[in-house]
């Protein structure tokens, strides 16, 4: 039995190594990979991103797919979970690009993962764009790693500024999460800004604290007493309805100004009346939104039951810049990596991309320039648009 | 009673299959793959050679299981099964011949080829390199973590801790010392020397991590059980919190830009030697008297064993790997922060280490391949993934309560040894 099946195996091994190699994929569908924490610290985010990216998906099966030079090229999305580590992050993007031939990755979204996973994405010279990712690593040196957000370097003047000009305040206090890179980093970016404006020790109190701390009494009974006309905290959501709270059982009545971290839906709920008429920077408002934004918030919410959060909204444009620049090469040739390097050009080229968290322009680098708003929470509890601020 | 026996005479086939001829049979079925996976994928149906036996596309695409489980069975079962039974004979021969030589010697041919079967079968994608690499770097870190764990034990819960300090000392080194970065000024040597220089970087993270040991044992090992724990367990957060608020190291932001140092002869060099010092340390007189502190500190101690000596350098010894493969892991992701080093990280290794089996060597290797190979396969499940494989824990722990394969250490002798016996015990 076993004189007959061996020579059988080597045979047919023979035959398939001639067989033919498959139809050279001459682009049959585009497969643009999205790198999520659908598990682990943030699985809201990674929910937002998967959401937009189907709702994304669902318009292009509607047209058909892309439409690239004169053909229409049906898309597949490639969903992979990173578990908000940076392991796996690099993990799903060496699987994504190497093993499922994706020809843009979007995602990850927090810093921590986006600069591990952009250095693999520039190794394999495969386009990434990262919505959420403010850490100026992430595409710092790094021709295919692009983002769609704008940078904590260009958020904490934005906000110092504001705060100037709008309260003629010179004396600020900041509260933020050491432990935690995006706070920390636009706690110093800001600090700085409002130095440059007011003078050293106009920041008459910088407080910190850790990821998960729950009382911040020692830190806000420092800030109340330091004389500071404002208080700033870049924190997520879910601490900033704590630190709000505490602050004003404390006796703090002076505003309260924050990030684009701010922005969920979450806030309002967590916080109630306290944080009315607060403000914060962020990507879009959703209240009072008009054309496309709106239209995207009014589908997102009827489909999935909540108003989406920065996230959601980064990542439609993040699909959308994607899917422009796969159509700005006029043509994808069947060979990934010469796509590849086309829609990385195409990308680079993008000028006044009409997203619906503002316009976007590439010039050089993978940062766009766009303009933040600044959102007052309503006494209904609404994000507002208060005003535009552009570089 | 009838299947059993068919299968107990099918296996016995290949009962009398020594090592090497297992890996002979690895190395054919891997070098087939190399040469017409391709096409073999594409005429079993597949877009791919599936990069994990197939474990990888089970969960996405549940109609593709028949075609990858053909896939397999082709490319590693036959070819491996038949190569294995067809060259019982010379293998047994080889393996007796091998066995003259000096046992060094051996174990370097045995290396050598064990390498060779690795890189194949990971050049065929660049995903199947980095899960090879991150699994050996977690069969260091596992293994590390049995020494105190399984053989000394006690319940350390500051491994994460030790293998962040070597990661740090390993990037800083080789960020100062060859990189130009903002933080670190321009490189101080040519790039060139890196590779020559990346031992030092590792063996100084293994070093540093040492030390910190150091600082948990001398005053918890005066206290017992749970207290080790606690202290351990502050240790970890100690050192999580110092790295956030050191700017030096950039705090919560992380280091990155590592240079691409940590390729696969690298990693697996380094899982080797890791392997074989702590195989040696566990088999030795230390190891042994390990054991008899473990089972009953007093008695151990009433034998003249120095219970404080002893504890202290499996202590630092297993603090030493855990750095070593900290500074190989933040060189293979090229990327480092402290939030990577938490809680999560400690449940992971304990699970690897409890899943594989106590005071093993095999078993922390089992442990770290089988919960490596899990959380791949079981990505796309998303959240049903952690509910699985905590599952998979508590049954293991129900019917194997000291895990999988416990109290197996290696022996290379017995391993290598030629399968001449008619029905020997495998």
């Amino acid at each position: 039995m076993r004189k007959g099946l061996l020579p059988g195996i080597f045979v047919l091994a023979v035959v398939m190594s001639f067989a033919p190699s498959g139809p050279l994929q001459a682009a049959q569908t585009i497969k643009i990979g999205i790198n999520a924490p659908l598990t682990g610290d943030i699985p809201k985010v990674g929910e937002g991103t998967k959401f937009a990216a189907q709702m994304w998906l669902e318009d292009v099966k509607k047209a058909g797919g892309i439409t690239v030079g004169k053909r229409k090229i049906p898309v597949e999305l490639v969903l992979e979970d990173n578990e908000s580590k940076a392991e796996s992050a690099v993990k799903v993007a060496t699987k994504m690009i190497t093993e499922d031939d994706v020809l843009v990755m979007i995602g990850p979204q927090a810093s921590k993962q986006a600069v591990p996973a952009g250095g693999i994405a520039n190794n394999y010279k495969t386009p990434m764009i990262s919505p959420w990712s403010t850490n100026p690593d992430t595409t710092k040196d790094r021709p295919y790693v692009f983002r769609a957000c704008f940078l904590d370097p260009f958020q904490g003047p934005v906000l110092a500024n504001f705060i100037t000009s709008e309260f003629k305040f010179t004396k600020a206090a900041v509260l933020y999460d050491v432990a935690s890179d995006y706070p920390k980093g636009l706690a110093e970016f800001f600090k700085q800004a409002w130095e440059k404006l007011h003078g050293k020790g106009s920041v008459v109190a910088y407080e910190s604290f850790t990821t998960k701390d729950t009382d911040f009494s020692s830190q806000l009974t420092k800030i109340i007493n330091s004389g500071a006309q404002v208080l700033f905290t870049p924190q997520y959501y879910n601490e900033v309805a704590l630190i709000v709270q505490q602050a004003h059982q404390l006796g703090w009545k002076k505003p309260i100004v924050g990030s684009d971290s701010w922005g969920s839906a979450e806030l309002v709920n967590l916080c109630g009346k306290d944080c009315y008429g607060d403000f914060f920077s962020t990507h879009y408002a959703a209240a009072g939104a008009k054309g496309a934004t709106k239209a995207f918030i009014d589908r997102y919410k009827a489909k999935y039951g909540y108003v989406p959060d920065d996230v959601a909204a980064l990542t439609w444009d993040s699909m959308n810049l994607a899917q422009t620049a796969i159509r700005n090469t006029g043509g994808l040739t069947g060979d990934l990596k010469k796509d590849r390097e086309n829609v990385r050009n195409a990308l680079a080229r993008i000028k006044k991309f009409k997203g619906i968290t503002g316009e976007m322009t590439f010039s050089g680098t993978g940062d766009p320039s766009k303009c933040a708003v600044i959102v007052k929470i309503s006494d209904k509890g609404e994000f507002t648009f208060f005003k535009s601020v552009c570089p | 009673m009838a299947p059993p026996t068919t299968f107990r005479t099918f296996r016995a086939g290949w009962s009398r299959v020594p090592l090497i001829g297992w890996l002979f049979g690895a190395l054919l079925a891997v070098t087939l793959e190399r040469l017409v996976g391709g096409p073999l994928a594409a005429a079993v149906g597949l877009p791919k050679i599936p990069a994990l036996f197939g474990l990888d596309i089970m969960l996405k695409k549940p109609l593709l299981i028949p075609n990858a489980f053909l896939y397999v069975l082709l490319v590693y079962g036959l070819p491996m099964g038949f190569a294995t039974r067809a060259s019982i004979a010379p293998a047994n021969r080889l393996a007796a011949g091998l066995l003259r030589l000096p046992i060094t010697v051996t174990t370097f041919v045995y290396i050598v080829f064990l390498y060779v079967i690795f890189h194949v079968w990971a050049e065929v994608n660049d995903y199947r390199a980095l899960v090879l690499k991150l699994t050996l770097i977690a069969i260091m870190f596992t293994l590390s973590l049995n020494v105190i764990n399984g053989y000394m034990g006690e319940f350390s819960c500051s491994h994460p801790g030790f293998m962040a300090l070597g990661a740090y000392c390993a990037s800083v080194f080789s960020l100062g010392l060859f990189v130009d970065t903002r933080f670190f000024g321009t490189a101080l040597l040519p790039p060139a020397l890196g590779p020559f220089v990346f031992p030092v970087a590792l063996l100084l993270g293994g070093l540093l991590a040492a030390a910190g040991a150091l600082i948990v044992a001398v005053p918890s090992f005066r206290t017992r059980g749970d207290y080790l724990a606690i202290i351990s367990l502050a240790f970890l957060f100690i050192v999580k919190s110092l790295i956030e608020n050191l700017e030096y190291v950039r705090g919560p932001r992380g280091l990155s830009g590592q240079p691409d140092w940590a390729n696969l002869p690298t990693v697996f060099l380094w899982t080797v030697a890791c392997i074989w010092s702590i195989n040696n340390f566990v088999t030795s007189t230390i190891g042994k008297a390990l054991n008899a502190v473990r089972d009953n500190e007093m008695a151990a101690n009433a034998m003249t064993v120095d219970t404080r000596r002893t504890k202290m350098v499996a202590f630092l010894f297993a603090a030493f790997w855990a750095g070593i493969a900290g500074g190989l892991f933040a060189h293979v992701l090229r990327y480092v922060n402290p939030g990577t080093f938490g809680i999560q990280s400690l449940a992971e290794v304990l699970a690897m280490v409890y899943f594989g089996g106590l005071n093993s060597v095999y078993g922390s290797i089992v442990g770290a391949v089988s919960i490596s190979l899990l959380g791949e396969a079981l990505r796309p499940l998303e959240i049903f993934k952690w509910i699985i494989i905590p599952l998979l824990l508590i049954l293991v722990m129900i019917y194997r309560p000291t895990g999988l394969i416990a109290f197996k250490d290696v022996d290379v002798t017995a391993l290598f040894r030629p399968r001449t016996g008619p029905d020997e015990e495998v």
